[in-house]
């Protein structure tokens, strides 16, 4: 790149902020994934909504390429350039917490923040955003939450995806300019407290765009008080546990019961994480199967009492069995909730042998299908096991297909921790890419959702047809009217065309 | 030019275990009152990813990929971390006994990081500098010792040390002074001796004693750590020692882990002690009476070498606990926890802004804890705890100190 261009960025941000140092860059080309990969020019850390402007109107009169990047832990590499060159633009310097309205009951922070920093501050006066955004929220920013509408790091099942919670944005356009979104459309308006009104609801257009339509800088979200009373129980499931754990979330649902978090493990899951010593306890549990756990929370203690009253009823009615209260009975959910093992709970999965990684498939659906997409996923294994020997001969380890925990969501569905573990071997590159576009392909086919979607799912999505025409169109209509140049998150969902290079 | 990676290649599984979750740099956790990053990073004037421990793994897997080769501006970027260990840590962090995360099992970085450092060193890209300043001290005949003091003056300090009448060659126990302490600050060492006098026991001193090699081993020579260990064990051979007390956690870490490494499993090596366990000992057998003194709140400063590389937590508060009126009060980071006085793996040496950023952030931590004493068992957390509160604004009417263990407790002896 030439070297004027650096100089007119490090004048914006001051020198040490944007660099060109090779080694520097490198460190900025992979995400949480065994494959992608994408080598900037230039990195650069700022520290305001008005340098993003600059570094944008330098992007736009010198055609770079801008890759925004939070906590940098997207699993389809959506937080590293598509193809090498460009900048990324490094978020989390920009970590304040600008204000913590009490009486509103809102906080407004830079997009930099991390979910877990931000609760940190909250927990000390009784409070928390709720959904505590991603599984990865102790590094993950507040801005890439919103942009992916995360989901994972508790609370989601009362409080839904993080989005739910945001109030307002400050946005810089591709173009330079910064805008605000929600009740503070309206210049006069002093505080953020709510996203409807003044027109369309624009703070939707950046929620879960993956970065494609603006540098989020500043985020305004509801607050809670974390209520005083809390239960947290685990249970054995039988027979057929995918289907148990699918009617327990549906009745739980259909009975309006206020549960803060539930989960189910699928067998494989609680069968690994025994067999491979991760949770001691489970040794001691007889006829290990699928389990489901849950949280809930209360302002009293009837009304704890109550609440798990009616959800052990439903679990008990589905065969399920009470581990024990104790996280050394193997009570899981008590470390999710109370040691925030929330944060955590996906990290466990990764790493079962030496140097496996997920090719995730991590998606969205009703709750009523997720039982068959699991079934499904065992039919797509055998489909490709000549792939999978490849990849086995190669690595001396064989890939994992199959899902981590199954979480409900706030809108009567949950989230599919599905995919497959692999190995970063060079020789397996094209393997593990084929692979990965194919159960992306095969998921998607069976009419999920997905959350992230970054580098690799959107253009696997897009390429494949996935989107009604007409949707696409639109989609690519606004692009192409907010960042004319295409220079923010190219490549995303191909809607320029210009297909990446895998 | 393609560089050798031979060193970094025995950690493959290592650095491609490492998902790139981030926590290494941002863990925070309130429900356990975690907040363990890296300390690098967070006084780093630009905290550019390699400035933690993810970045540095990214560019592993370059250089293991073929992407990246050695280089000189590399070695700048590497050697900026103290090797404190806190980005392992955070990485085995379930919290809970019950529960062990899977990527734990196959990561240590710290290993990771000596092997880039080796790399580095055998490919002629470091050492730099101020580190090859440090191990041409070790490699000189006639010092044997990174600051490059004559060796014939190792043990000038005994010429001050009331209690040197301990020191006997009939010991099968033997002080290692280490090269800080005698060439710099020998009051920890002095204070040794008073305690050793007290219980009533003797212990041998070499006059043939070299640097350990910690600190080549942690620039990445490998060849001068070895010939300097070799003759260490030679010298306690020769003197039939069975057991050898050190009060440099870096000396003890590179003994108890380094040694064996270095110098193959069949070598016949004494019993490591450090001087926190030894002087605990003698206190918990009675051998030590203390003065009745005045109520006082202490604080304790884990090294890393002590604490999180060698696991030792308990018997140096054991210790400061058996002075009476003590009150030991922590620090937020403490134990495995424990925030670095910014001293390791050769950062203060090459880069000592960054080391006195990281000493101030702890003085500070200690501070505010409103202790009178901050107590640690390492001569460089010492000297560099020290330095950092020396230059710390202080709460009015209150003159806190930093002094080593073995003051402390010799200070509070009956007399």
């Amino acid at each position: 790149m030439n070297p004027e261009i650096l100089q007119r960025l490090q004048g914006i941000v001051t020198a040490p902020f944007a660099t060109d140092d090779p080694y520097i860059a490198y460190s900025y080309s992979k995400n949480v994934d065994p494959v992608l990969k994408g080598v900037p020019d230039i990195v650069i850390r700022p520290g305001s909504a008005e340098e993003v402007a600059e570094i944008l109107k330098v992007a736009n009169q010198e055609r770079l390429k801008i890759t925004p990047r939070g906590g940098g832990c997207c699993e389809f590499g959506g937080s590293k350039p598509i193809g090498d060159g460009g900048i990324v633009l490094d978020l989390k310097r920009m970590d304040k917490i600008l204000e913590i309205n009490e009486e509103n009951m809102s906080v407004t922070v830079d997009a930099g923040i991390s979910w877990g920093a931000l609760n940190a501050k909250l927990a000390k006066q009784g409070l928390y955003t709720g959904c505590m955004g991603p599984g990865s929220g102790m590094v993950a920013s507040v801005g890439g939450g919103i942009s992916h509408n995360s989901v994972g790091g508790g609370g989601c099942a009362k409080y839904g995806a993080c989005t739910k919670q945001l109030l307002g944005l400050e946005v810089v356009l591709p173009s330079g300019e910064i805008i605000h979104t929600g009740a503070q459309a309206n210049k006069f308006t002093k505080v953020p407290f709510g996203r409807y009104g003044n027109g369309p609801d624009l703070a939707g257009l950046f929620a879960g765009d993956n970065g494609i339509f603006g540098v989020k800088t500043k985020v305004s979200l509801q607050i809670f008080p974390r209520p005083q009373f809390a239960n947290y129980k685990t249970f054995v499931l039988k027979g057929n546990t995918a289907q148990s754990g699918a009617k327990i979330m549906q009745r739980v649902r259909r009975e309006g019961i206020d549960v803060y978090d539930l989960f189910y493990l699928p067998d494989i899951v609680t069968t690994v994480m025994s067999a491979q010593d991760m949770f001691k306890p489970w040794k001691n549990v007889k006829r290990l199967k699928g389990m489901v756990f849950y949280t809930v929370e209360a302002n009293s203690d009837a009304e704890l009492t109550e609440k798990c009253k009616s959800l052990d009823g439903i679990i008990t009615t589905e065969k399920g069995t009470d581990i024990g209260p104790e996280i050394a009975d193997g009570n899981i959910a008590k470390w999710h909730y109370v040691e925030q093992g929330h944060w955590q709970i996906y990290h466990s999965l990764w790493g079962i042998t030496p140097t496996s990684e997920p090719c995730t498939a991590e998606c969205f659906a009703p709750i009523n299908d997720f039982p068959a997409i699991l079934a499904d996923l065992d039919g797509w294994e055998g489909a490709h096991k000549a792939e999978i020997d490849k990849i086995l001969a190669i690595a001396g380890a064989r890939p994992i297909v199959g899902s981590g925990p199954i979480m409900l969501l706030g809108e009567n569905d949950v989230e599919i921790t599905c995919g497959f573990t692999t190995y970063p071997h060079k020789e397996a590159r094209e393997i593990n890419l084929a692979l990965w576009q194919s159960i992306i392909e095969f998921v998607t086919q069976r009419g999920v959702q997905w959350y992230m979607m970054g580098d690799f799912c959107s253009h696997v999505f897009t390429k494949m047809g996935a989107y009604a025409p007409e949707y696409y169109t639109l989609l690519q209509n606004l692009k192409k009217t907010l960042d004319p140049n295409n220079v923010l998150s190219p490549g995303k969902f191909s809607l320029f065309e210009e297909a990446a290079d895998k | 030019v393609s560089t050798k990676k031979d060193n970094l290649q025995k950690q493959f599984n290592a650095v491609h275990s490492c998902m790139g979750c981030g926590d290494c740099g941002y863990a925070i956790r309130p429900a356990v009152e975690l907040n363990l990053t890296c300390p690098v990073k967070e006084v780093h004037p630009t905290s550019f990813e390699p400035f933690f421990s993810r970045g540095k793994m990214v560019i592993a897997k370059g250089l293991l990929d073929g992407d990246l080769e050695y280089s000189s501006a590399l070695a700048e970027i590497i050697y900026q971390c103290t090797e404190c260990g806190a980005c392992h840590e955070t990485c085995h962090q379930s919290r809970n006994p019950s529960i062990e995360n899977f990527v734990c099992r196959w990561i240590d970085h710290v290993k990771v990081w000596e092997a880039l450092r080796r790399d580095l060193v055998e490919d002629g890209f470091a050492p730099l500098p101020d580190h090859a300043r440090l191990l041409q001290g070790l490699k000189d005949a006639g010092a044997r010792n990174p600051y490059g003091e004559t060796l014939a003056s190792r043990n000038n300090w005994l010429k001050t040390t009331p209690a040197a009448s301990v020191i006997t060659n009939d010991s099968d126990m033997m002080l290692f002074a280490g090269c800080t302490a005698p060439y710099r600050n020998p009051g920890p060492l002095q204070a040794f001796l008073t305690i050793v006098e007290a219980a009533g026991v003797s212990v041998s001193l070499s006059d043939q004693e070299w640097c350990c090699g910690s600190v080549a081993l942690r620039i990445g020579d490998i060849e001068t750590a070895r010939e300097v260990a070799a003759h260490n064990a030679d010298d306690w051979h020769a003197a039939g020692i069975k057991s050898v007390v050190t009060n440099c956690a870096g000396c003890y870490r590179t003994f108890a882990i380094d040694y064996p490494e270095l110098l193959g499993k069949d070598a016949k090596l004494p019993l490591f002690q450090h001087t926190a366990i030894f002087a605990l000992d003698l206190a918990a057998a009675g051998k030590l009476k203390f003065a009745e003194g005045e109520p006082q709140n202490v604080s304790y400063h884990d090294p890393c070498h002590l604490g999180r590389h060698m696991k030792v937590y308990d018997p140096p508060r054991d210790a400061l606990k058996a002075v009476p009126g003590v009150t030991l009060v922590e620090m937020p980071h403490n134990r495995n926890n424990a925030w670095c006085c910014g001293a390791g793996g050769g950062l203060k040496s090459q880069f000592p802004q960054l080391a006195a950023d990281i000493g101030k952030t702890r003085i500070q931590e200690f501070l505010m804890t409103g202790a009178s004493s901050l107590v640690t068992t390492c001569p460089f957390c010492l000297s560099s705890l020290q330095g950092a509160l020396k230059n710390a604004p202080l709460p009015g009417g209150t003159q806190p100190t930093v002094v080593d263990l073995l003051e402390f407790m010799a200070k509070n002896l009956a007399k």
